[in-house]
């Protein structure tokens, strides 16, 4: 009955994004695998054709109804079935799709629906008497073939209804049209709608919001966020996963849309971003570039993605979080990433409650910034190691097929450094114990990590390229075991 | 101004003035000039409420697109209401928003408006403090609705201590009704309510 599972062809693809010489995770054992196509508007307007002709052959219905239906309850089409074969009349009625006989005056009455030429709609020969009709909305008295109505029989002129439409398209309304009776909150299908409405702007309109409002409904579905992209990526669950569009290399969250953000869930990431928008203000004094030397305080602008500083007057090596020496970063003694509670807090007064708090928050913040810009730094490391590469082959240490590796290395540091920006909202949000000290464990690791890798990219030799594949190949077995680990599928 | 608007108020108009509400003294409507884009309403307030034997005014304006969207109503008199703005006399009502349908009328307006007076819903509110008020202490909320009853929509005089409140404030050299506003959104407590106006 379900022929979904048959369109879901073997046409997916995992996009690493890098062609590393690591090996490449299985199925089972990548915790960022996701399987998802991508569809063009033709494909989707072929496929959502497709379910509305399905559910309008089972339940012998108007297109029309069929595609109301659907979209009312989320495309779940053997639910909709089922609670039609229960009771129909019910159903549509508790769908706005048909007026509940109860609160219709008109004697005349006759319950219908589907079948004809047009379905939920009614030529009201029959409800006026008479030759004319006073429309109740323009007060003009006009024949009454320029009257119709929805099954609620609230009767309007063809003009009026026009005028209905073409302001509520204005408003962004498309699907959700209601009837304009009082308190009617029955909803105009389709083909009404397209009959009446004249305005060419406001058709074309229509027929564009009323499909992406269909596409919003339908969680197997979701638009490419990309500015002006019109591709649309289906998967068969709803997940929280990566998904890369081809056509505009827009990476996104399949579940939300917005910016990928594995380890933390998509309601964690909302509340973060919506606290770091609110708090910009106390947090922007961060996001200032450059910071003293805490030996000889020369000021330091930072301009790569590492955060193992050296500082180029007194050579010292610092860390760029935390200010601290850099010897104590081991991978054993990272601890910058893990935020020290004050353990006494419950009986500190409010305003120190406060003061901690919005210390927690900031240490978070700067950590989730940092990653953020050094991010964007990583762009201007990779142009320099282009640059540096061109020199090399120059001066005719190693060929420029044996430099790639450096472009590799580079390309997964950033992956990395993302997941790792991902890890604060995650870990500010979770609760003190066991697994936040695990999680904290594991950031602390992955950060050691990154932060090995950065610097060694940074400087490598042609001579490097073992050691660097072998910090590659740590790096990313952390960040893997890390999202594996706390990622929620 | 569209012909089905103009259309439309001049109609409903009539359907105003010849209603039964009209011959009750309940609502009324006037026109503020010949246009038909601007109209004054006026509501009773409702029997056994803090509103009762106040009259209320409203600013009605029919913009361009009605009936297609709704009039936009806001209150001229003052009054101490959770959905209605006690600064403004913005309103926040369903009707007036997205629930509007092309069929109501000026007189379902007034009518619902009315109906609001009789029954609150604090859970969406328009004033904050008023809707705070009315929830947590009844009574305070109950006595202040009176009194900006009685002191701008003419209804019956209520509570002398009240005034004595907004005398002693006066007497400190502020604004009666930026007193008033302090003391009712502050529970009457004259302390309270002169640090707010310092402030």
């Amino acid at each position: 009955m379900d022929d979904d599972e048959d369109e879901f062809d073997t046409s997916y693809y995992y996009d690493n994004n890098d062609d590393l010489d690591l090996e490449k995770p299985k199925k089972s054992d990548d915790p960022e695998y996701f399987e998802y196509e991508l569809l063009k508007i033709e494909d989707v307007e072929r496929m959502l054709n497709e379910e509305v002709e399905a559910l309008c052959t089972s339940l012998k219905i108007a297109p029309s109804l069929a595609k109301m239906l659907l979209h009312a309850h989320g495309w779940r089409r053997s639910q909709i079935i089922e609670r039609h074969q229960m009771n129909a009349e019910k159903f549509l009625v508790e769908s706005r799709i048909v007026a509940d006989k109860k609160n219709i005056s008109q004697v005349q009455f006759i319950f219908s629906y589907g079948g004809g030429d047009r379905p939920g709609c009614f030529l009201l020969q029959e409800v006026i008497t008479g030759t004319t009709h006073t429309c109740s909305i323009c007060v003009r008295e006009l024949s009454k073939s320029e009257f119709q109505s929805l099954s609620c029989h609230h009767i309007f002129c063809n003009e009026c209804w026009d005028m209905h439409f073409g302001i509520q398209i204005s408003k962004g309304l498309t699907t959700g049209i209601e009837c304009m009776g009082s308190d009617c909150k029955l909803l105009v299908p389709e083909d009404f709608i397209c009959s009446i409405l004249k305005d060419p702007s406001s058709r074309e309109k229509y027929f564009k919001f009323s499909f992406s409002d269909l596409i919003d409904s339908h969680s197997q579905l979701r638009f490419c966020p990309g500015p002006n992209c019109s591709i649309v990526v289906r998967a068969k669950e709803p997940k929280s996963k990566r998904v890369e569009c081809k056509s505009c290399k827009s990476t996104f969250c399949f579940r939300c849309g917005i910016d990928y953000h594995a380890p933390t869930d998509c309601d964690t990431i909302k509340k973060w971003l919506m606290k770091c928008a609110d708090d910009s203000e106390t947090a922007n004094y961060i996001s200032a570039n450059t910071k003293d030397c805490p030996k000889c305080h020369v000021c330091i602008e930072k301009n790569g993605g590492c955060n193992h500083m050296q500082c180029s007057k007194c050579k010292s090596d610092f860390c760029w979080m935390c200010l601290g020496e850099w010897k104590t970063h081991g991978s054993e003694y990272y601890e910058c990433s893990r935020f020290k509670e004050n353990p006494n807090i419950a009986n500190e007064s409010v305003h120190v409650q406060a003061r901690e708090a919005l210390k927690k928050y900031l240490f978070y913040y700067e950590r989730w910034e940092n990653h953020a810009k050094s991010l964007t730094l990583e762009e201007q490391t990779l142009k320099n190691i282009t640059t540096r590469i061109e020199e090399k082959v120059m001066n005719n240490e190693g060929t420029w097929i044996a430099w790639q590796y450096l472009l590799k290395a580079a390309d997964l540091l950033k992956k990395c450094r993302y997941s790792l920006q991902y890890t604060y909202p995650y870990a500010y949000y979770l609760d003190r114990g066991g697994r936040k000290e695990l999680f904290e464990y594991q950031q602390a690791q992955l950060e050691a990590e990154v932060e090995n890798l950065s610097w060694k990219v940074e400087r490598a030799e042609i001579s490097d390229t073992g050691e660097l594949e072998n910090l590659m190949d740590i790096a990313e077995k952390r960040r893997l075991t890390l999202l594996k680990d706390f990622l929620e599928v | 101004m569209t012909n089905i608007a103009q259309a439309r108020i001049k109609r409903e108009f009539k359907e105003v003035v010849k209603s039964d509400e009209v011959a009750a003294c309940n609502i009324t409507l006037e026109l503020v000039d010949d246009k038909y884009n601007e109209l004054i309403g006026k509501i009773a307030g409702p029997p056994d409420t803090p509103y009762a034997e106040g009259t209320f005014c409203l600013e009605i304006r029919i913009p361009e697109t009605y009936p297609f969207n709704p009039p936009i109503v806001k209150f001229l008199t003052k009054i101490w209401h959770p959905n209605i703005s006690s600064v403004t006399g913005a309103i926040c009502l369903d009707i007036l928003k997205d629930q509007w349908a092309a069929a109501m009328t000026l007189r379902t307006v007034l009518l619902s408006l009315q109906a609001l007076l009789a029954a609150a819903e604090p859970d969406d509110p328009q004033d904050a403090v008023v809707a705070q008020q009315y929830k947590e202490n009844y009574s305070i909320f109950e006595k202040t609705a009176k009194h900006w009853t009685a002191v701008y929509a003419g209804g019956p005089k209520s509570c002398p201590e009240l005034d004595s409140k907004i005398t002693s404030l006066k007497n400190m050299g502020f604004d009666e009704n930026q007193a008033r506003a302090a003391l009712s959104s502050k529970g009457w407590d004259i302390e309270r309510a002169t640090e707010y106006l310092i402030n």
